[in-house]
């Protein structure tokens, strides 16, 4: 593929899992996923050309007396899921150890990975590039053009700067309008009750949240046995450090972090994935998916 | 301290070593582009204090390590008896033991106490460096500069004696020396087994030793090395006396030895007359007194002779030597009042002398007494009230000090005189039809013995009518069956004084008809007789050792073959002109009583002495190489720095991916 962070014998064994939605999407079109309304409210999506078979009632005849050709209006109502997908670019995730892949390449898999599997099932994704700031919004979309253009963007998307991932969460809470589903990609090194505080908000627009925790092994293990000067990815800050001698404070800081992060997400209902980057992504998102399917007798 | 190999204490720059390491290992650091900081900057933050201070003790012990190490393969060595310091002295003075019982070799050792002492003093020397070395011996209690402590154990000065010592009297010496030469730091050295006659403990020369030390103002160091460890079981050999008898000659000889393990059979080798022969002694307890009989061969002239045993643990005291005179007649006084009867008379007369083996007696009224020729007298018989004190009275007491035997018989007056603190009640008499009858005698000593077959004399057969009490607080030898005395003893130095409380005469006893006045006098002439003997006999390190005057000093024995190179201090039969003398160790010598440290104390209270005993040392050398100390300290810096290395388990953060899809 065109894409190296696309593999396509991955795409298509993943294929045959759909991506579900655990919560009721918002749409008027009796699709795959549960939809809690009944009744129009629906969002104008694109026209595309009448061909034979398309229900008359959406000929759009405005669009004829301009153009004297008949066109369909194509509504978003009609994916029922849009997922968001929210990906921390600060710089810690351009960290990588050995020859593991940087968290933001990993983040890029998956990403890409999933939204071709929604776009592909008739679902639409969008992408959010955060770093200091959210500095990159697109929105929800089915089109295949779009995904292109997803693509595009993520292999665009360069680790740099602090981590601003609460503010655009919160952010991202505030704009989407309708609940969908968002996927946070990041390595969540923020503070932690902040994080609890935009988890809540977007538990509080009723969306539908998955964060892939990602970490490199290193950043848990601390296994260095000399002395090192650490040069922070996303300040440029340095130390000089003995791991070996602070290595016991540090398991205590990281095992701290991760359980309350794992607790912001279980407050939140959230499925929470602690992903490390030398871990096969395609068994990650395998595991994501089948934790999705539907269980029998429920719907 | 000091060591074996101090150039190795260079090491000791390896102290520095861990922290170079740690100093250059902190500044080798690679760089690492790191994303997860505010981890580590927090666990900096809690890292600070506990685990800085966690980490220099951690290159505390590896220093402490190294340094250890390094002072273990350089050999420290300590002085038990120089102490942690040693220090610097300007001059040492050796006051050297070097009596008889300084010969004692204990098993397994090759050198005896006086040669090991003296060549740990030479090595000790050789560590301490410059400082004058100066010899106080026990037999010329004078100081004698060595100039080189090699030579210290070849010195005449420091050569074997068989005499005592005077540990009291080379201090005095000692400090008299201080006293001139005044040197900036001085330490005074006691080598010595603590034999108690040779520290006399109880000498009020002590105090003034103590005292003057105190005094003198000098820096001056007090030690002791005390030699005395006895792990063997030394036996001894001496002869007590030597007299003519009839044809032969009798020794009386004693065997003793230190600790009683039981029957033991040891070979005595005499030699007598140029011949010599051996035989066996069975000694039960721990000491054997015995007499051996040997022929003259009709040799009128004196001589001499030494007895011997074989035993390794001291040479000095496995011989003994005798000598004797001429065969002379000996000589016995009876001073005796008139009132004496004739019958009581002459059997004291004849008891005293029967008439065999030329005893000569010569019978004195007591206004005579002044006539006895107490050079010749062997035995003096006082049948007379006891002599004011007087001339007299001060001619018998140095007789008898000088071992003769006076035998006190009861007079016809009473008198209040003393002698010895001995005297005379009034006489008793026995109520009418009863006797005063001996109940109870000593049949292991005295003149009332059993014979030396076993055969006890026939003393309960006395019938006593009158009897004179003895008073004062002697030793009773005999009791009458009312307890008083019957037969009272008092030694006064080397003799003997005997009250007899009853008369051979018929209106007193029946002591003539048993004949026990004959036995207690006779055995009192043989005793006395020995006085005359002693003049053959001198004391190693007292003046009977050493010719008088003009007389030329000759040694006669072949028992050592070594030059005398101690002339009055060695034993041997010695002529000394025309006389013949058998020069012996001091009695004192065999003595089994030492200071304890306890005794020491006391004696040397305030002095502030460093002991080093012999007893319990390992090492034959006054340091003590404490290498192992410092491997073992190494041990327990490395074991510590392991300790404080290890990290304290604690569960890692969980690495695995958690599935966990909201509920």
């Amino acid at each position: 593929m065109k894409y190296e962070f696309l593999d396509s014998e991955v795409l298509t064994r993943l294929g045959a899992l759909p991506v579900d939605s655990r919560l009721p999407m918002a749409g008027n079109v009796v699709g795959r996923h549960r939809s809690p309304h009944r009744g129009s409210s629906v969002e104008f999506a694109e026209y595309r050309k009448y061909v034979a078979g398309d229900d008359t009632r959406r000929l759009d005849w405005k669009a004829y007396a301009r153009t004297d050709r008949h066109y369909i209006k194509e509504f978003e109502a009609d994916t029922n899921l849009r997922a968001y997908f929210v990906v921390d670019c600060s710089g810690s995730m351009g960290y990588a150890s050995a020859e593991h892949p940087t968290k933001l390449d990993y983040a890029r898999r998956l990403a890409a990975s999933l939204a071709y599997l929604l776009v592909n099932q008739g679902d639409a994704a969008g992408l959010s590039c955060c770093a200091g700031t959210l500095y990159l919004e697109m929105p929800p979309s089915r089109r295949p053009a779009q995904l292109q253009h997803f693509f595009d963007t993520l292999t665009e998307t360069e680790a740099r700067g602090e981590t601003g991932l609460v503010a655009a969460l919160h952010t991202i809470a505030e704009k989407i309008g309708q609940r969908g589903l968002v996927v946070i990609l990041s390595d969540l090194f923020c503070d932690a009750l902040s994080l609890g505080d935009a988890l809540q908000h977007l538990r509080y627009r009723k969306h539908d949240i998955a964060v892939f925790h990602l970490l490199d092994r290193q950043e848990i293990a601390f296994d260095f046995n000399r002395p090192y000067r650490f040069i922070d990815l996303e300040d440029d800050t340095s130390l000089v450090a003995e791991p070996n001698l602070i290595k016991e404070e540090y398991d205590h800081a990281m095992r701290e972090f991760l359980e309350t992060v794992e607790a912001d997400c279980n407050d939140v209902h959230a499925d929470y994935y602690r992903v490390i980057t030398d871990q096969d992504y395609e068994e990650v998102l395998r595991e994501f998916l089948t934790a999705r399917l539907p269980k029998k007798g429920r719907r | 301290m000091n060591f074996v190999q101090p150039l190795l204490l260079w090491g000791l720059l390896g102290v520095s070593i861990p922290i170079i390491i740690h100093l250059l290992n902190r500044r080798r650091f690679r760089t690492v582009k790191w994303g997860a900081m505010q981890f580590l900057l927090k666990a900096t933050r809690e890292s600070r204090g506990q685990k800085r201070l966690k980490h220099i003790l951690i290159l505390l012990m590896r220093a402490l390590a190294i340094a250890a190490l390094v002072f273990a393969v350089s050999r420290p060595r300590v002085g038990g008896f120089l102490g942690w310091g040693g220090g610097r002295v300007d001059t040492i003075i050796l006051v050297l033991d070097r009596s008889a019982s300084m010969e004692r070799t204990e098993p397994g050792a090759r050198q005896s106490k006086r040669e090991s002492v003296l060549e740990r003093v030479a090595r000790a020397m050789d560590d301490i460096g410059e400082a004058r070395l100066v010899l106080i011996d026990s037999a010329t209690g004078s100081a004698h500069e060595v100039p080189s402590p090699e030579v210290l154990p070849g010195l005449s000065l420091t050569a074997p004696t068989d005499a005592s010592a005077d540990v009291p009297g080379m201090l005095a010496a000692a400090l008299d020396y201080l006293r001139q030469a005044k040197p900036a730091r001085s330490e005074i050295w006691i080598a010595s087994d603590l034999q108690r006659h040779d520290w006399a403990p109880a000498d009020s020369r002590w105090d003034a030793f103590r005292a003057s030390l105190e005094e003198l103002g000098l820096d001056t160091r007090l030690r002791v090395l005390a030699l005395n460890d006895r792990p063997g079981n030394d036996f001894a050999i001496r002869v007590h006396s030597a007299r003519r008898d009839n044809a032969d000659l009798v020794l009386d000889l004693e065997i003793t030895r230190e600790n009683d393990e039981g029957p033991v059979e040891k070979p005595v080798t005499i030699s007598h007359l140029g011949a010599r022969s051996a035989g066996l002694v069975e000694l039960a307890g721990q000491s054997l007194r015995f007499r051996k009989r040997l022929p003259l061969e009709g040799r009128q002239a004196g001589g001499h002779g030494w007895v011997s045993l074989p035993d390794l643990s001291n040479q000095r005291n496995n011989v003994a030597y005798y000598a004797y005179g001429p065969e002379t007649a000996v000589y016995a006084y009876l001073v005796a009042d008139p009132s004496t009867s004739p019958e009581s008379l002459a059997s004291i007369e004849k008891a005293v002398a029967p008439g065999a083996a030329k005893q000569e007696l010569t019978t004195l009224d007591p206004q005579r007494a002044h006539l006895i020729d107490f050079d010749l007298a062997s035995l003096v018989v006082w049948k007379a009230p006891i002599p004011s004190p007087g001339p007299v009275a001060s001619q018998l007491l140095a007789f008898v000090r000088s071992g003769g035997v006076c035998v006190f018989l009861p007079p016809e007056a009473d008198g209040a005189a003393t002698f010895g603190g001995i005297g005379w009640d009034s006489v008793e008499q026995a109520e009418e039809g009863r006797y005063f009858i001996v109940k109870e005698w000593s049949r292991a000593d005295g003149p009332l013995r059993d014979a030396a077959d076993g055969t006890s004399l026939p003393v309960q057969r006395l019938r006593a009518i009158l009897r004179r009490p003895i008073n004062g607080d002697p030793a009773v030898l005999a009791r009458w069956d009312d307890g008083t005395p019957f037969l009272a003893r008092r030694i006064i130095d080397r003799g003997t004084i005997l009250f007899l409380a009853t008369l051979p005469d018929y209106a007193w006893s029946n002591l003539e008809q048993t004949a026990l006045h004959l036995v207690v006098l006779q055995r009192a002439f043989e005793a006395g007789s020995r006085r005359l003997g002693a003049g053959f006999f001198g004391v190693a390190g007292e003046p009977s050792a050493l010719p008088r005057g003009n007389e030329v000093l000759t040694r006669l024995d072949t028992y050592e073959t070594a030059p005398a190179a101690n002339p009055g201090y060695l034993a041997g039969a010695y002529r000394f002109g025309d006389r013949t003398v058998a020069v012996n160790r001091p009695p004192d010598e065999d003595s089994l009583e030492f200071l304890a440290p306890s005794d020491l104390q006391v004696v040397l209270e305030g002095t502030g002495y460093t002991l080093l005993e012999e007893a319990g040392a390992s090492t034959d050398s006054f340091w003590r190489e404490i290498w192992r100390t410092f491997l073992m300290a190494m041990l327990v810096f490395l074991i510590v720095e392991a300790v404080l290395c290890l990290q304290r388990r604690r569960p890692a953060p969980v690495s695995e991916p958690a599935a966990q899809p909201a509920t």
